[in-house]
């Protein structure tokens, strides 16, 4: 439900006449989208949305991951824009975490402690770092990737504005100012 | 629209040249029909993406893998993304066939390319003009730096081209608007270039940017860059300079032009004479339906390597090997600029400072070597573009959870890239000509390119790392990385030759004035005429010499000369 609301919102923004008619778009027109085989199923999605939201979550400055809807921007990333090797990694590395998850703390992921589950993540990125194909880095690209490309990371975490005006080169670095998108 | 078939004056191609073709032909009175193979594009109204937040494009910019496993050709172009790629052609509709790697790069449309280049804007020195005859790679054009500067004067004012006049030999002065600022990296590598070495000068862009419009520029309807930087989407502002911003709605103000899309010229077509063209044989894109236009001076600015195929397929009995090629030479001596090496480092300091902006120039280290005398162990010169970036994130222990994401939302250090364009030297063997067989879909010959590197290349390869990792060491960067990435000629999109400019007609194609040797009544006024490189970008130098030409027609008809 979330996934298909996310996606119809995306849809709406682009507006579709243009879009569906270049051709270059054709692969996401909205109705044939909704129908097409996802890289992670709902549940997948949920999980990945976790994730994301444990690396990058809600502070004081800005709203995380869950906020910015990654769960459905990476899905759509990873499905359009990743290989099959790369899907089936992830999907792996979702089923692996579950496991130790369980394994662990008797209790599904989504349901830890904040404390538990950067627990546990520290525990996969030190496992992750003496292996190159391991699922944990490609996890962690898609979840900045999805995070700091949405309108929430841009704005919230980051800085982005549209029309600038003017160009200026050099000027003092506000104390906390955030870095431009 | 109701067109008649007979005009004073046929553009065929609609990008930088053609545009100012049709401008200056139409300002003197001259009825003037622009045929472009690909559709209409209208300024503002055909960007569709233009105002797009990043995160409103369906992959957040991202090209779906479909899309680049359909496309590897076209989906490497500079600017190629997914709020651009519709105005790139895609592979599998225009096929060519590469005897050599060859990356041929095409934006069909009204506007072509001038939609989605580069919009560097730098002079031609004196020195280009004479380097290949003086250090005997190549032969002399048959004009000489004077001959263009007026044009270039005429050009910058027009279209509008931020810089400073920096008061170089290496690359002259022009008529510029306010340039864009350094960023404090920059004024860096400036300042550290100059205490250090007396030929290495780094200058703002000069870049056909509106930082402060003229009234001419308001005449067109353009208004002042917004520091956006999203050039290559269209600029609603209009900005930066386009056929479709700019030169074509100023045409078609005056009630002269008359622009037909969807129109693939097949051949131009020559009256029985032999030696005058009577106009142009167009198959429609769409319909396939074929018209013939006739006109009393016909410009090419089909793009360089097009107008090479147009003229190779003009074969009226008089020239069964093209029009105007006599002796052969007609695609040959193909060049193109050479962007494979870049580099970058890491620079400390300047922590509390920053920008505002998204600055769409870029600076330029003027050229330095083979200037006037020949130094080197290779030919020609380059041109480096250079800047300063701040990267985003912090180095952080933590690699989850709320200290992570902070440190990801920090500017990071800076750093200074630099990267090359190189002058390539002209050679006969380079060279495009039709398939025997292949045909397109309109029953035109596939072009075949023949273009390769050379022996100098390699050289002049060798000589840019050296100096861009001894430069940015003196900079103060750290981390300082060379690489070659080995990229295809047509990457650059900088072809250029086929039909070069030369004062002997048994050694070129074209004469002063950019007319075919054989056939005055048809000017070649895009890429295809270049004799040599040079290391500058090329456009404005096309749109000067089609000015220039352009002028020299009108002139001419008038004094029944064509």
């Amino acid at each position: 439900m979330k996934r298909r609301d996310a996606l119809k919102s995306t849809t709406l923004l682009i507006g579709g006449t243009f879009l569906a008619s270049t051709g270059i778009f054709a692969a996401c027109r909205p109705g044939e989208r909704q129908e097409r085989r996802q890289a992670l199923s709902v549940d997948d999605e949920n999980l990945i949305e976790e994730i994301a939201d444990t690396l990058l979550p809600t502070t004081t400055s800005s709203p995380g991951a869950r906020a910015a809807g990654a769960g459905a921007a990476i899905n759509l990333l990873l499905t359009d824009c990743y290989d099959r090797e790369a899907q089936g990694r992830a999907v792996h590395g979702l089923a692996e975490l579950r496991e130790r998850s369980e394994a662990r703390f008797g209790r599904p992921f989504a349901s830890l402690g904040v404390a538990q589950r950067e627990q546990l993540l520290r525990e996969i990125d030190a496992e992750s770092r003496e292996r190159p194909d391991h699922w944990f880095p490609l996890v962690r690209q898609l979840s900045l990737r999805a995070y700091f490309s949405s309108e929430v990371g841009m704005t919230k975490a980051l800085r982005y504005v549209l029309v600038p005006g003017r160009w200026t080169g050099c000027v003092p670095l506000a104390p906390g100012q955030p870095a431009w998108a | 629209m109701t067109m008649s078939s007979t005009y004073d004056a046929i553009v065929v191609g609609s990008g930088i040249s053609g545009g100012w073709a049709a401008k200056e032909l139409c300002e003197k009175g001259l009825k003037t029909l622009v045929l472009e193979r690909g559709r209409s594009v209208e300024h503002i109204k055909d960007y569709p993406t233009a105002n797009l937040m990043p995160w409103q494009l369906p992959h957040r910019g991202a090209m779906p893998k479909k899309v680049l496993e359909e496309n590897p050709l076209i989906s490497k172009a500079a600017g190629y993304g997914e709020d651009t790629a519709h105005f790139f052609v895609k592979d599998a509709d225009h096929p060519y066939v590469q005897e050599k790697p060859f990356d041929w790069i095409r934006g069909y449309q009204v506007g072509g390319k001038s939609l989605i280049w580069g919009r560097a804007c730098q002079r031609w020195s004196r020195h280009e003009f004479t380097a290949p005859e003086r250090h005997g790679y190549g032969m002399s054009w048959p004009i000489g730096y004077d001959d263009v500067a007026p044009w270039y004067s005429h050009v910058e004012r027009f279209i509008g081209v931020c810089g400073n006049a920096d008061g170089l030999e290496a690359m002259p002065d022009g008529e510029f608007l306010p340039p864009f600022d350094f960023n404090c990296a920059e004024r860096h590598l400036r300042n550290r270039l100059r205490a250090h070495y007396r030929d290495r000068h780094v200058v703002q862009g000069r870049w056909a940017h509106l930082s402060q419009p003229k009234q001419i520029h308001l005449d067109q309807g353009r208004g002042t860059c917004q520091a956006r930087n999203l050039c290559m989407r269209g600029c609603p502002y209009g900005g930066y300079f386009s056929s479709n911003s700019s030169t074509l709605p100023w045409a078609l103000r005056t009630g002269n032009l008359t622009i037909r899309p969807d129109s693939v010229v097949h051949s131009v077509l020559l009256d029985p004479s032999g030696a005058r063209a009577k106009g142009v044989l167009v198959i429609d894109a769409k319909t396939h339906a074929v018209h013939e236009y006739r006109a009393r001076v016909v410009f090419m600015n089909a793009s360089a390597l097009n107008t090479n195929l147009i003229l190779l397929n003009s074969t009226p009995s008089r020239f069964p090997h093209g029009l105007g090629n006599d002796h052969g030479l007609l695609g040959r001596y193909v060049c193109f600029h050479d962007y494979r090496a870049s580099a970058n480092g890491t620079l400390d300091g300047f922590e509390d400072q920053y920008f505002y902006g998204r600055n769409p120039t870029e600076c330029i280290l003027v050229n330095f070597r083979n200037v006037g005398e020949r130094t080197m162990d290779f030919v020609g010169g380059y041109t480096t573009f250079t800047g300063g970036y701040r990267t985003r994130g912090i180095a952080s222990a933590e690699r989850v959870g709320s200290a992570y994401k902070d440190a990801q939302t920090k500017p990071g250090p800076w750093g200074l890239y630099m990267y090359m364009q190189g002058e390539t030297i002209p050679k006969v063997e380079n060279h495009v000509r039709l398939h025997d067989t292949r045909r397109d879909e309109w029953g035109i010959p596939l072009l075949v390119t023949s273009v390769g590197y050379d022996d100098n290349d390699e050289r002049m390869i060798r000589d840019w790392r050296a100096q861009a990792k001894e430069m940015l060491e003196v900079a103060g960067c750290r981390e300082v990385e060379t690489r070659d990435n080995g990229q295809a000629p047509g990457l650059d999109i900088h072809e250029m030759g086929g039909c070069r400019m030369g004062r002997d007609a048994t050694m070129s194609m074209l004469n002063e004035w950019n007319q075919l040797h054989a056939v005055p009544n048809v000017f070649v006024t895009d890429g295809a005429c270049m004799t040599s490189t040079g290391n500058q970008s090329p456009s404005i130098l096309y749109m000067a010499l089609t000015a220039r030409a352009a002028n020299h027609a009108v002139e001419e008809l008038k004094r029944r000369n064509l």
